[in-house]
């Protein structure tokens, strides 16, 4: 097992990879204890077991790895070393282990015969059982098992079992959830969770929305679609709530401090002479425009963005860079690495959603306009886009709970069909919908918090592990598929459950996964914190205040002042009713958003303010962190930026521990010296990946990769590197 | 650097505009106020406009910058409304902050309302520009914005006076640079009283070279005078380091061997026992003589058993590819403004990677590891061949001491590094950067190669440098600026000529052509400074950036078997056995026969070949082994260990704050971390000043023994901890820290101001919050102060809320 030669590099640990085959191991080996168990979740079932079963380090060719067993429960493929489990990792996840492999979390399965290796796509696997196990996990990492050692019987009922329950159909109440239970715990991070009415209210108050609250789908009367409590414009009238089963509807979503809000819909199914389709949209337009007299943009992203089986297949082909059998693999493809990141198409489409975003956010912040976005279902790009606005205009989703009530209030009450858009129960009828929309939220995300990280108040990690979390089959949050199926599976009475009440955590209950210590890297240290009023703006350079020349002399044309104020309401009068459909000819947004860019860099940076992306070729990166965490070979050890963030930890507790020594003195009380916390030590040097496979130990990585050189030598034909790269194996 | 400012007082002059205002500029006369540029002796301002704004960098804080444009005939000078009144007494500063020298500056561009105009000496402007913008060559994009105030002649003269007066690709336009700047009388006297940094080591005399032998611990070497003259070879420098067995006689006979003289020359010593040196070619077509084949085996080997010659000619790219792949990457980064076409943000990668500049740095690093493994092996010589030895081997070499020798990784280290290895080694630092523009065929940036290399580095290793980015930039920026000794020549003998008036005839022997307009009227040259003497260029504000606080401090590296060396040579004397050479190519080692030219063929060759088979291969795979098998990159990695950098795709970066830092969007991403104080540096302030306030209080507070006696024990002990896991405070703070210990017993009071000289502007303790400590940092707002101090306090950091123990990402 990798992290087993870790934890202070002691010789004696590191010994134990094997540097023999695993021929020699075995025929060495006492036969090892039978039935090794994991420590199991409440509620959690063993299905099958195997042993001895060889699990390969993430090498090259060579066949080193790890003897144990491997389990198949309800909740998990669980790989159990025989050896000891070094218990120092910083980063434990409580509800699985380094090697376990939520059953959700799979994302395919190789049958590795001999030499070939062959997708496996059922249970039933036809002729003779692969002798080694390949799998590929949606958190990217990836398995090697090696089911030769084990009795041939017992290889084919884990193989059998792990492919059953990972890939085929199976129903809801099968899911891991549904069997597990457990004490919530209090929060620590407070989130709201808006199911309820109050909830609601509070955001409304607290953006000074002026809209009505409905509570009339308590029991989802009015429709399955829509949630137990939403928002509409006041002008709409109670008749036209469940018209179109909630089609068309304008849901609230936020309103900027102007008045203005956005609005988010499902488009009505339209065809040419429906009048009573039109004349709805006509009306709900209408009253979307009431809203504080502006007027209305709406834009049809299915028309202009990506649609999700655009984003599935990109995903699918930047992803498989980053699963990687074995090493020599990656050296191969990383001479055209960055033509074939670009050839995927995802950064791209990144590219494009921030874009989006970035014109909705122009239309509130610039124009003021009231804005409703619409889509076929209204539940998925509507909320990659409207949460994309908001974390931009609102400081308040960038801190940690903010966030939290973002993802609750446009995701999961949104009533985003995370069900099928994972394809948590893998049904084939269903792979069509599949499609990382969430994720794609998450990356943009992940894009505005490296460009403007002292914005935030979560990590990069805390994204990272979000973006696992989705898999791991304990949480409700990601597990329906709407609102109403939330409800109906929660409720004790539903035919849905048959044990009773589904007491499943929230994902937000990180206590489930994290201990306390672990839950410190989720916070960014360089968050700004809001200045307290009292702080007078002294401190800031003389030149990022204004100029002393009035605006209005310069010739650069400033639009509009940025902030309106309220005596511009007036003049909206004169605008209200004026529709504006947004300008479809391809050209013509770029250069309006670039004007608005541009003014916006013009202003001196604020944290607390708005903030754009920048969507130039550069500034659009890969997420290192989530996607090149497993690879060994892009570790920089003792390097990368964690050191200098480690560092800065470091510091941080050294100031916090002076500080409490100051205010023992001052209060004449007796000094005990209290150490820096373990994991901050800064003997320990982490990889540029920490806290992610921060123990492992690669001693066998070679210093320096073979093909550098002849990607410079002969660029175009592979064939000739190939044999190169040969030769200077065979050398060795 | 130090200069007592009171001796320089009768140089410096303030220079009231209006009097060196030349005669045609005769409308700004009316300007009778200053406007705050602080001129250099003798520099004459030719144009004025007023009321412009500059845009800034994110580095600078974002946003426009309300002042003064100038142009003088040495520098687009801009100077901001509200700064500070002019310093009478202070040095003269070639650059401010918001300057740009009219050499760097490569290209004029107007904007005016419909139209952008690239604007030439003999173009004239059909409109007035509502901005100006500077596209300079070293990559960085000024922008002027022209108010509607601005008289609009004043905009277009402006323009137009710096058209004509950027040095356009004309020959000879260097010199007359270099004398706008450094010409007169007071400004050459000021140059030639300035002191040398001598924290650094310049090897400019046989004893600096000692120094750096003493240093690296390496015995069985000498320096050697014997090319004192340049007689032996004309582009190496003075004093070489040869092996102790070599008489300066002997060696004499052994420059006629190799390209130009350059014989292997010893450059570092691993702390291994490892010897790094460098040659040019063999020259084939020469007898070699038995006396000479003894002396050049001496020479090569350096008293080791075992020789690896790398060969650097075959896999690095060569200077025409590094020059096509700049100028691709500079096209991609830069953009054209003249030019519309831009590539679209979706095939930004694969543009990038067709620059292949990414590429060549990979190649770089990676030869360069490989031989930092090498040495790793100790008791061998590795020699660096190329056939020059002016281009790819100065990369290398430097490289491998910037991975393998901490004290490469600070300031002054880097900068005799480069000394050692560019400077003396002749670089062709003239030809490569076409300071004159005319043989464009020479022209390559290998050294902004070598800075993105070490910038790689950096960025994989953060910790573990003592300079900082910012320092790198300063020396890409200033390779750009045609007034530096350092960079005006090919070689050590051309950049002494002016003042050794060598003869000329030396030059003819050697078969050297004429070399260009370096030194054409003597007296009238201006004395050339230094590259290293940063106050020059950059205000101590910006010097101060140059050095980060998380850094090992560069422990001496430990003698290992000193007198090791002696040892193996006293038993290859005795065996009488000639050495085994490999060769390494193409990541793999071979020994062929004629790699060594004196031992092929003869008959003296054939009869030692039946000794060295079987060593030989064994020795081939221990080799191999260094290569391959990485040591096991342990948590605590030993001082020696070189960083070696990873290579792979996603970690090869570009290097950002240079390459894009002109792209007008490109403000976003630059991390505003950095456009101030860096965190660490804020947070070790405010250790140091907690840990102050702790001293006092205790002393203060409880003047009873028991808890005096406590107290300095532990801050003691916390020095000491800090000291042994070597990423603590960087020196200064310690010794603040000491400072304050010592001065302890004198405060009274908590709240009193501190009264140590160095921290005296800038410390002011804020009333600490007993009851809640909540922190927060704000960044991107330089705390205004007028004090050159780096650590200032931000009045309202704090932490914030959850960090109860601490953060990471």
């Amino acid at each position: 097992m990798l992290s087993l030669g870790t934890g202070g590099g002691k010789a004696s640990k590191a010994s134990f990879v094997s540097y023999v085959t695993p021929e020699e191991i075995k025929s060495e080996k006492e036969p090892p204890k039978k039935n090794k168990h994991p420590e199991l979740l409440p509620g959690e079932v063993v299905f099958c077991s195997a042993n001895p079963i060889l699990k390969f380090t993430q090498d090259d060719q060579s066949q080193r790895g790890v003897f144990g067993t491997l389990l198949c429960t309800n909740f998990r493929v669980a790989f159990v070393s025989d050896e000891e489990e070094d218990a120092a990792q910083h980063f434990k996840n409580r509800l699985y282990g380094e090697h376990d492999i939520p059953l959700m979390c799979v994302d395919s399965i190789y049958g590795g015969y001999d030499d070939k290796k062959k997708l496996i796509t059922s249970g039933l696997v036809k002729n003779k059982s692969p002798n080694k196990m390949i799998i590929h996990c949606k958190d990217l990492r990836v398995f090697q098992f090696c089911l030769t050692f084990t009795k041939e019987e017992d290889a084919r009922k884990i193989f059998q079992g792990i492919v059953h329950h990972c890939l085929e159909p199976k129903s809801l109440k099968c899911v891991f959830a549904f069997s597990y239970s457990n004490i919530p715990n209090p929060e620590r991070w407070a989130t709201t969770t808006f199911d309820s009415a109050e909830d609601w209210n509070q955001e409304m108050k607290r953006t000074r929305g002026w809209c009505k609250i409905v509570t009339g789908n308590e029991n989802f009367e009015l429709s399955q679609r829509l949630p137990q409590v939403f928002i509409v414009p006041k002008a709409v009238s109670e008749e036209d709530y469940a018209k179109f089963q909630g089609l068309g509807l304008p849901i609230w979503c936020w309103s900027h401090h102007t008045g203005c809000a956005l609005f988010k819909a499902s488009s009505v199914p339209m065809l040419q002479e429906d009048t009573v389709a039109q004349a709805y949209m006509e009306r709900m337009l209408n009253d979307v425009a009431q809203n504080h007299l502006y007027s209305v943009k709406t834009e049809d992203l299915s028309e202009t963005l990506p649609s999700i089986q655009e984003i599935q297949l990109a995903y699918t082909k930047f992803k498989q860079f980053f699963l990687i059998d074995n090493t020599t693999d990656f050296w191969m493809s990383d001479v055209k690495w960055f033509s074939s990141l670009e050839n995927s198409g995802w950064l791209d489409i990144i590219r494009q959603y921030l874009q989006k975003a970035v014109e909705v956010v122009e239309c509130l912040e610039a124009e003021n306009t009231n804005v409703l976005i619409m889509e076929e279902d209204g539940t998925d790009l509507c909320c990659v886009i409207s949460s994309l606005v908001q974390l931009m205009l609102d400081p308040y989703f960038r801190t940690l709970p903010g966030f939290q009530s973002l993802v609750q209030k446009e995701w999961v009450a949104g009533g985003h069909n995370f069900q099928d858009r994972c394809n948590h129960l893998h049904h084939k009828d269903k792979e069509q919908c599949q499609s990382p929309v969430f994720l794609l939220f998450l990356e943009c995300v992940w894009q505005l918090l490296q460009q403007h990280g002292p914005g935030f108040q979560f990590s990069e990690t805390y994204l990272t592990v979000l973006s696992d979390s989705v898999h791991v089959p304990v949480f409700s949050t990601f597990l329906f598929s709407s609102a109403c199926q939330r409800v109906s599976s929660i409720r004790a009475d539903s035919p849905q459950t048959q044990r009773g009440a589904l007491s499943c955590p929230a994902v937000w209950d990180w206590s489930v996964q994290f201990d306390r210590k672990a839950q410190d890297f989720f916070i960014n240290p360089l968050y700004a914190e809001k200045p307290v009023k009292v702080v007078k703006k002294s401190h800031r350079p003389k030149h990022q205040r204004q100029l002393s020349l009035p605006a209005s002399a310069f010739k650069t044309p400033s639009k509009k002042s940025f902030f309106k104020e309220e005596t511009d309401s007036l003049k909206k009068m004169l605008r209200l009713r004026r529709i504006s459909r947004w300008m479809l000819s391809p050209d013509s947004p770029q250069p309006s958003t670039r004007e608005f860019y541009e003014a916006w860099l013009r202003k001196p940076l604020d944290y607390h303010g708005l903030l754009l992306p920048c969507l130039s070729g550069p500034a659009i990166r890969l997420w290192v962190q989530r996607y090149l965490r497993w690879l060994p070979e892009v570790q920089v050890f003792g390097g990368g930026a964690m050191a200098v963030i480690s560092r800065l930890s470091e510091l941080l507790a050294q100031v916090q521990e002076l500080k409490q020594q100051l205010e023992w003195k001052g209060h004449r009380q007796e000094t005990n010296h209290r150490g820096v916390p373990a994991h901050l030590q800064p003997a320990v040097r982490h990889s540029s990946v920490f806290p992610f496979a921060s123990s492992r130990n690669w001693s066998f990585r070679p210093v320096i990769p073979t093909n550098v050189f002849q990607s410079l030598l002969v660029p175009d034909s592979l064939a000739d590197q190939d044999d190169e790269y040969t030769e200077v194996v065979s050398l060795v | 650097m130090q200069i007592s400012c009171s001796t320089l007082v009768h140089f410096i002059f303030f220079i009231h505009m209006q009097e060196r205002m030349l005669s045609h500029s005769g409308p700004h006369a009316r300007g009778r106020d200053m406007f705050g540029l602080c001129c250099l002796p003798g520099e004459c301002v030719l144009q004025r406009a007023t009321l412009v704004r500059k845009k800034l960098s994110a580095k600078e804080g974002g946003g426009w910058l309300a002042g003064t444009l100038f142009c003088t005939d040495f520098r687009v000078a801009f100077v901001p409304q509200d700064s500070p009144k002019p310093n009478d007494n202070a040095d003269p500063v070639l650059l401010g902050d918001h300057d740009v020298a009219l050499a760097s500056i490569e290209k004029v561009v107007a904007v005016g309302p419909t139209r952008t105009k690239l604007v030439t000496p003999s173009s004239s402007l059909k409109f007035t520009p509502e901005e100006l913008v500077l596209y300079c060559r070293d990559l960085r994009v000024l922008c002027f914005l022209f108010d509607r105030l601005t008289p609009e002649k004043q905009a277009v003269e402006i323009t137009h006076e710096i058209a004509k007066i950027y040095q356009p690709l004309k020959p000879g336009s260097v010199l007359s640079f270099q004398n706008a700047a450094l010409g007169s009388i007071e400004m050459k006297q000021f140059l030639s009283n300035r002191k040398r940094d001598l924290s650094m080591n310049w090897f400019e005399s046989s004893a600096d070279w000692e120094q750096e032998l003493e240093r690296t611990g390496a015995t069985g070497w000498r320096v050697s005078s014997v090319n004192d003259r340049f007689e032996m070879a004309t582009s190496l420098s003075r004093f070489n380091v040869v092996p102790q067995k070599v008489l300066d006689t002997e060696l004499k006979k052994t420059f006629a061997h190799f390209h130009e003289g350059r014989i292997p020359r010893w450059c570092w010593r691993h702390p291994r026992g490892s010897n790094l040196l460098r040659m040019a070619s063999f020259q084939n077509n020469i007898y070699h003589e038995k006396d000479d084949i003894r002396n050049l085996e001496l020479v090569l080997f350096g008293g080791q058993q075992l020789c690896v010659v790398v060969d650097l000619a075959e896999e690095m790219p060569s200077p025409p590819d590094i020059q096509l792949a700049y100028s691709r990457l500079r096209a991609l980064c830069l953009g054209d403004i003249s030019a519309s076409v831009s590539v679209p943000d979706d095939k930004w990668l694969s543009s990038l990677e067709g620059t292949r500049w990414l590429d060549y740095t990979r190649c770089c690093l990676r030869k360069s590891a490989e031989v930092a493994c090498l040495l790793r092996g100790g008791h061998l010589t590795i020699v660096l061949q190329e056939p020059e030895d002016r281009d790819m081997s100065c990369v290398v070499s430097s490289l491998v001491q910037v991975m393998c020798d901490a004290h490469c990784r600070t300031v002054p280290g880097l900068q005799g590094l480069i000394q050692k290895e560019w400077v003396m080694a002749g670089h062709r630092f003239l030809s490569r950067v076409n300071y004159h523009r005319d043989g464009e065929k020479e022209e390559a940036p290998v050294f902004q190669l070598f800075l993105d290399c070490v910038w790689q580095l950096f960025a994989q290793y953060p910790s573990r440098f003592q300079l900082s980015g910012d320092y790198l930039l300063a020396l890409h920026d200033s390779l750009h600026l045609p007034i530096f000794s350092t960079f005006l020549a090919n070689c050590q003998r051309e950049r002494s000529r002016p003042l050794q008036h060598l003869s000329q005839s030396y030059t003819q022997v050697n078969g050297l052509r004429e070399l260009p307009r370096v030194s054409p009227q003597d007296p009238t040259d201006p004395p050339l400074p230094p590259v290293w003497d940063w106050a020059l260029q950059y205000s101590s504000e910006r010097q101060a950036h140059f050095t980060q606080p998380a850094t090992q401090p560069s422990t001496v590296p430990p003698l290992l078997n000193g007198n090791l060396n002696t040892c193996l040579d006293g038993h290859r004397q005795v065996d009488g056995l000639p050495g085994l050479v490999f060769l390494l190519s193409k990541g793999s080692f071979s020994s062929p026969c004629n790699l060594l030219p004196w031992r092929n063929g003869s008959g003296s060759g054939s009869y030692r070949k039946s000794h060295r088979r079987a060593p030989s291969a064994e020795m081939l795979l221990s080799l191999e082994r260094l290569l391959k098998v990485c040591s096991p990159s342990e948590p605590s990695q030993e001082p020696q260990e070189p960083l070696l950098p990873i290579l792979l795709g996603p970690c090869v970066k570009l290097w950002k704050d240079c390459y894009l830092r002109g792209v007008l969007h490109a403000q976003a991403f630059t991390h505003p971390m950095s456009s101030c104080l860096h965190p660490v540096d804020q947070l070790s302030w405010e250790v140091q000043q907690l840990q102050q306030m702790l001293v006092r209080s205790s002393t203060s507070g409880q003047p009873d023994s028991v808890s005096k006696k406590q107290e300095p024990q532990w801050a003691e002990s916390n020095i000491n901890q800090n000291a042994n896991n070597g990423t603590f405070l960087f020196p200064i703070s310690r010794s603040t820290h000491t400072q304050a210990l010592t001065k302890a017993p004198t405060v009274h009071t908590t709240t009193t101001t501190t009264t140590t000289g160095q921290n005296a502007a800038s410390a002011q303790p804020r009333p600490i919050s007993r009851e809640g400590s909540k922190h927060t940092f704000l960044f991107g707002h330089q705390p205004e102060s007028s004090s050159n101090q780096r650590y200032v306090p931000t009045p309202n950091a704090r932490l914030h809320k959850n960090s109860s123990s601490s953060q990471m990402f």
